[in-house]
């Protein structure tokens, strides 16, 4: 239960970086983690226990969309794709991120100004 | 949207079940392998690949993520509830003799509460469908010792809606029958209403067909050209749902009127039960009945009134108070002062329609839930200790699962969900059960005499609607978190460690132990509750049958002829009727006939305030003195003893007018003097339809008959004064009562054939004997007398099969140590000795609860029917034998089965 609750503390953020990830390339489970791990060099590392559910529940609701596709290495998997809701979605949830961090950022900054 | 989403795709992953699963499976292994390509690049080995692959993915054991993958939708509960529900239904089918058992008394228990409360619903629960049915309030009279009525004049009720700021509309209704002479076949009677012309607006109901009436229809000009609504059935059945019925001219007592419309399918006016064919402006009831009923205004009214928004009950009541000083200064112009201030005015919400059969069967109906809820309450005790048992035999099978890591929890949902299922299997089969029933004591309850100012024809129709399912449903969770409740906490509370090591046998507690026989001790308890109820019924309703009525009731043939429309003046009928008697008394097996405006017992009567001479009364100890017109040989029929003086005679008429009065009133008029030559007026206004001789008339009482029951068998003989029918101006004595020797079926034939002789025209309206009538006069008393016996021997039997359940388990686990008490020298009557004790203690257990809780809810009872016998001691005493019976005859099976153990052979099985 222990390791479970940093990822339980970005459940929202998880859902937005993987639909940002789709929104780059149609993608396999495994890719998504594995460019989440690129990308953020190493800061998140999504276990499976995590990622699958979260695509589960993203597939659920209509903003991605999986089909079964071969690799590059001819193997079958199964690659999901941004659906045109899931792109409102992620353009929603970039824009409250990007507010809310700015805010966060002024108001620990007036913190240490004033300390 | 989103939630449309979500629910489509659990419900598809619910049905697509397997291959969902397939998918996923096929997708986590692709992702895992292309993790370990990517190592093995990286240039490891292939076991070290997948190794590192594993623990990076957090893929240890890829079930606990499949099993977070599929958590994520609803579905996931539905499938853990079928899962429990399975497995439930898999160990219920393994042990059939228990689940025939808990089912059984599972589908009585709540079917007999179905259809209690099937009947409740339909009688007083259900609302009218009209607009907001909830703002109508039904107007009621009531004098004190009477039941209420909700019957007013039409005067009254314009006063009422003309003056009243409460109501915004107030309408009234006054039942009729009538005769429609259709262009073909015979003329039929039907029940009809005459409403106020805004009874349909009032109501807020739309026509099928045409229009329904409105104000400008009650007017007395209108009722030159009335128009009347017809309801839909009686459209569709005599008028053949002809569509162009509107316009079309329908002929009632003899005035010719018009169909103006049909009332919608679903309305059947405002009294549950009573399905009147149509509805006529009130205006024209002048044109239609009887001229006399028309002047002394005795078509009584109800009235309904809607409630303005914003104004209570009671506010509406304060009004009413006030307005009805109208009424009650009326009733004092004609009727002494103190008389008219006895009335007053209550109000009632009406939801449901007007109160008179709810009046006469809400206390029945309430006895019979108590009833059926004690019923249940056994049944749900009775599985509980069989699930109970059960709980103990599988407590091996929980510790395992406790100790291999099932969730606590998950274990109680577990031992629920087979309550719930067991408490569903036997609520199906107990609804089906419940309307099988209500129907029948629907039917049982209206086989009764006629409603006082009701039609004879009642119909009630018992259906499942929401409001009884919901109920059911509510009472089988219910029961199934009662029953549940025991072996849940019992599987809470299974230590694993212990009833493992103990291999069962000792692992039964003290306190369950205790629990368990504390169950039974409940059901005992309460099953002598329900057999002293039923015995307190039973006393009831045989006392009221066996009790002297002053007269004897046995072949005793009753029949009602009918000269209206006949063309008979009643003026005229002296003759023939006196013909006829002398006809009836000469058929075959009938030892004499006679003649009388009233049957006793039969609900109906008149009666007049009396003024007899040398006698002073204070105006308020005045009572009014019940009357009967009687022919001569009236009490040589009836059996009523002649005490003094003559029977009359035909001669009597054009004779001074002669009476006959009862011991009763002679005792309380003349004391010790000779009753014998007394002479008395009848003074004030009659209150029924028959209003007799002129008020000066003075009467010569030439005979003293004894005291017999008047209106019903529940009230005691009255003073009664009985009066020659043959001295009447008019003879409208229309009982004719045989005393039979021969079977009355027979008699009654006859009867028939020389009614149709002698007076062609006049109809025999009905045949009934006295038993009958008697019998139908009481049908609530022997409803509830029957099914109260009925449900106590259920009772009774579901405690037998409790105490036979424990008493078998018991012997069952203690045959080891039976066998080591035989092998050290027990005779087998002490082995069978101790197991009946065990049940006497259980039962005396029972008695010791029961019996003080029997001694209540008797009391109870006598608050609500205030008539029951007073004391019955005896009553405990039966019940508390007929259990202790019933337990050892339950006892009997284990104690012999105890006394039968082979020492041996359950010593080599140890």
């Amino acid at each position: 239960m222990a390791e479970d609750k940093p990822s339980e503390l970005v459940q929202g953020t998880l859902h937005m970086l993987i639909l940002k990830t789709l929104d780059l390339e149609p993608m396999h489970g495994y890719g998504i983690g594995v460019r989440l791990a690129q990308i953020s060099k190493g800061v998140f590392q999504v276990n499976a226990g995590s990622l699958f559910p979260a695509l589960r529940r993203l597939e659920r609701d209509g903003l991605i969309r999986g089909e079964w596709r071969m690799t590059e290495n001819n193997r079958r998997a199964k690659y999901y794709s941004l659906t045109a809701s899931g792109r409102t979605m992620l353009t929603r949830a970039t824009r409250t991120w990007e507010i809310q961090t700015a805010a966060i950022a002024r108001i620990l900054k007036a913190a240490l100004g004033e300390s | 949207m989103r939630w449309l989403r979500r629910v489509i795709g659990g419900a598809n992953a619910l049905t697509r079940g397997e291959r969902a699963d397939r998918d996923l499976d096929e997708e986590l292994l692709a992702c895992l392998e292309a993790a370990i390509d990517e190592k093995m690049r990286g240039g490891m080995d292939e076991n070290d690949a997948a190794r590192a692959a594993r623990l990076e993915m957090g893929l240890v054991s890829s079930d606990s993520v499949k099993e977070r993958v599929r958590s994520v939708g609803w579905e996931r509960v539905v499938q853990g509830t079928w899962q429990d529900v399975r497995y439930a239904a898999r160990t219920l089918r393994r042990s059939p003799g228990f689940t025939t058992a808990a089912v059984l008394s599972l589908a009585l228990g709540i079917g007999a509460n179905t259809a209690i409360f099937g009947v409740i619903n339909a009688l007083m629960l259900r609302p009218l469908p009209v607009r907001h049915p909830e703002q109508l309030v039904e107007l009621l009279s009531r004098y004190p010792g009477e039941p209420r009525l909700s019957s007013f004049s039409w005067r009254h009720y314009e006063h009422f809606r003309n003056q009243n700021q409460v109501f915004s509309e107030l309408l009234g209704v006054s039942r009729t029958r009538l005769r429609v002479t259709a262009e073909e076949g015979v003329p039929e009677t039907i029940d009809g209403e005459y409403v106020s012309g805004n009874f349909f607006a009032a109501l807020g109901v739309q026509p099928a067909l045409g229009r329904l009436l409105e104000p400008q229809d009650d007017r007395v000009a209108s009722a030159m050209a009335p128009g009347v609504v017809v309801s839909w059935s009686y459209w569709a059945t005599r008028l053949h749902a002809d569509p162009a019925v509107v316009g079309q001219s329908i002929v009632l007592n003899g005035v010719p009127a018009t169909i103006v419309g049909v009332a919608p399918r679903t309305f059947f006016g405002l009294q549950i039960g009573m399905k009147p064919a149509m509805w006529l402006p009130a205006a024209m009831g002048s044109m239609l009945q009887d001229p006399s009923r028309r002047r002394d205004d005795s078509l009584g009214v109800g009235m309904l009134g809607r409630l303005r928004p914003g104004v209570t009950l009671e506010q509406a009541l304060a009004e009413m108070r006030v307005l009805d000083r109208y009424r009650i200064d009326d009733f004092a112009k004609t009727r002494s002062a103190a008389f008219a201030r006895g009335f007053s005015i209550e109000l009632e919400p009406a939801a449901a329609g007007f109160a008179a059969l709810r009046d006469r069967f809400a206390t029945p109906l309430l006895v019979l839930m108590a009833l059926v809820v004690t019923l249940l309450l056994i049944a749900c005790t009775n599985v509980a200790s069989l699930l109970l048992a059960r709980a103990m035999a599988r407590q091996h099978e929980m510790a395992l699962r406790v100790s291999l890591g099932a969730g606590r929890v998950r274990l109680v949902r577990q031992v629920l969900t087979e309550s719930v299922l067991l408490s569903a299997m036997g609520g199906v089969p107990g609804i089906a059960l419940a309307f099988l029933g209500a129907n029948t004591l629907v039917r049982m309850i209206l086989s009764g005499r006629e409603f006082t100012r009701l039609p004879q024809r009642i119909e009630l129709q018992v259906q499942p609607d929401l409001h009884v399912l919901l109920f059911t449903a509510a009472m089988a969770v219910l029961t199934a978190v009662l029953f549940g409740a025991a072996p849940a906490w019992h599987a809470l509370t299974a230590a694993p460690s212990a009833s493992l090591r103990a291999q069962g046998a000792a692992g039964e507690t003290c306190t369950r132990r205790l629990f368990a026989r504390g169950l039974v001790v409940a059901q005992i308890a309460l099953s002598v509750v329900l057999l002293t109820g039923a015995g307190v019924f039973i006393g009831h309703l045989s006392s009221l049958r066996n009790q002297d009525f002053g007269f004897e009731r046995t072949s005793l043939l009753l029949v009602t002829l009918d000269p209206a429309n006949s063309g008979y003046q009643l003026e005229r009928l002296f003759a023939p009727y006196q013909h006829l008697l002398g006809r009836f008394g000469s058929i075959p097996g009938v030892r004499s006939a006679a003649l009388s405006s009233i049957t006793p017992i039969s609900g109906a009567g008149a009666s007049r305030f009396v003024k007899v001479e040398g006698f002073d009364e204070a105006p308020e100890a005045r009572r009014y003195i019940p009357l009967n017109w009687v022919g001569p040989r009236f009490f040589e029929t009836f059996g009523t003893p002649l005490l003094a003086g003559r029977d009359f005679a035909f001669t009597d008429k054009g004779a001074p007018p002669v009476a006959i009065v009862n011991q009763a009133l002679a005792l309380y008029y003349f004391g010790d003097r000779n009753p014998i030559g007394g002479r008395f007026q009848l003074v004030g206004p009659s209150n029924s339809g028959i209003t007799g001789a002129p008020a000066e008339q003075v009467y010569e009482i030439i005979g003293v008959v004894g005291d017999a029951k008047y209106l019903n068998v529940h009230q005691p003989a009255p003073r009664t004064i009985y009066l020659n029918a043959f001295q009447e101006p008019r003879m409208f004595a229309t009982q004719f009562a045989l005393k039979t020797t021969a079977p009355s079926s027979a008699v009654a034939a006859e009867v028939q054939r020389i009614v149709r002789e002698d007076l062609k025209t006049v109809t025999v309206a009905r045949v009934t004997t006295m038993d009958d009538l008697v019998d139908s006069s009481i049908v609530p008393e022997r409803v509830v007398a029957m099914l109260s016996s009925f449900f106590g021997a259920l009772g009774a039997a579901l405690a037998a099969l409790g105490l036979f359940g424990l008493l078998a388990y018991t012997v069952t686990r203690r045959t080891s140590e039976i066998a080591i008490r035989m092998a050290l020298g027990a005779t087998t009557s002490d082995i069978a000795r101790s197991v009946l004790m065990g049940a006497l203690g259980l039962v005396g257990a029972g008695l010791i609860i029961g019996l003080p809780l029997a001694v209540l809810s008797r009391r109870a009872a006598s608050r609500i029917l205030p008539d029951l016998p007073a004391n019955d001691v005896w009553l405990l005493v039966l019940a508390a034998a007929a259990m202790a019976a019933i337990a050892l005859v339950a006892a009997y099976v284990p104690a012999r089965r105890a006394a039968k153990v082979d020492p041996m052979a359950a010593m080599r099985c140890e």
